[in-house]
């Protein structure tokens, strides 16, 4: 339940200052290759800076830490290579990342309520048939 | 070129008047991450804290297991309560579009493409470990494969970037 709470307030704020900023943790590889625009981009670099501060902050409070992380096999590298560049190129091609659609979709923007809802649809058609069809596929 | 000129172009010109920078919300955002995940149990697997691909996963599978019965994947995190986030960004950008009198409905132009467009995200999102949220995250934790997941997100991104950029110049 404490889970389930706590992602709806981070959800909250996230959502609040998304919305206010324009961020999209694709749009800003996008506008920088595009017009050399760096404002969306320091929003990642940001996130990913911070992230990598506050996780050993975390551990030398005594909170939960993450890893150790066991060496991943060379099916599993290409399957999440695979994945995370069709997660880019096609976001790019949508005009943003999920959570900038999302945040679109409650603008009012109709195209992006459909591609939420697709985005919903897709998690039961990949664990329906996209899964099942990769794992006899696969070795 | 003419649709991402129209994406590239609210994000130059508005935040020279927004308060809210995208750097707020990258400090923000990692920060309420990586503090779900370590201090309020949401978790496993690790790096969990925001997801939009995954906790969406878990929200939709846990429903339809709750209404019929079925047994779809949903993370540990999600085993007895789902994650809320895509609820709450919803939530939250529907009140900051509203305050700020930016809440307007926009007729789609290709309806059934977005949709498309969203399976697909989905499908490559889950196959990854995570959207280009969870992979930044994951690659912030130190996560080997988070890390290249992330590369090839980027590589995607600049693939797809330069080919629209072509298509727009030929």
């Amino acid at each position: 339940m404490i889970a389930a709470v706590a992602t709806l307030v981070a959800g909250v704020v996230l959502g609040y200052l998304g919305q206010r900023s324009r961020m999209c943790f694709v749009g800003g590889i996008r506008d920088f290759i595009l017009v050399r625009d760096g404002y969306l981009l320091r929003g990642l670099v940001a996130f990913g800076i911070t992230a990598w501060l506050a996780f050993p902050l975390m551990t030398a409070i005594g909170a939960a830490g993450v890893g150790p992380f066991a060496a991943p096999d060379l099916t599993t590298i290409i399957l999440t290579a695979c994945g995370g560049f069709g997660v880019g190129y096609v976001s790019t091609l949508a005009n943003g990342c999920p959570f900038r659609q999302h945040v679109l979709a409650a603008q009012g923007i109709v195209s992006s309520v459909t591609y939420v809802a697709g985005f919903f649809a897709g998690a039961v058609i990949f664990h329906l048939w996209a899964a099942p069809l990769l794992l006899r596929l696969l070795p | 070129m003419a649709t991402v000129i129209d994406a590239v172009t609210p994000a130059r010109t508005d935040h020279r008047r927004v308060r809210v920078t995208a750097t707020m919300t990258g400090i923000a955002g990692a920060l309420m991450a990586v503090v779900a995940g370590s201090l309020f149990d949401v978790r496993p697997p690790d790096a969990y804290g925001i997801c939009m691909a995954c906790h969406a996963r878990d929200l939709v599978n846990w429903t339809i297991n709750a209404a019929a019965g079925s047994e779809l994947t949903v993370a540990p995190a999600s085993l007895v309560v789902p994650v809320l986030t895509p609820i709450g960004v919803l939530l939250g950008a529907l009140l900051a579009a509203r305050t700020s009198r930016e809440f307007r409905w926009q007729q789609p132009d290709h309806p059934v493409k977005t949709f498309i467009y969203g399976i697909v995200v989905m499908n490559c999102a889950l196959l990854a470990g995570g959207c280009s949220i969870r992979l930044l995250l994951r690659t912030g934790a130190g996560e080997p494969l988070g890390i290249m997941g992330f590369g090839a997100l980027g590589a995607g991104v600049a693939l797809a970037t330069v080919w629209l950029r072509w298509k727009a110049t030929r």
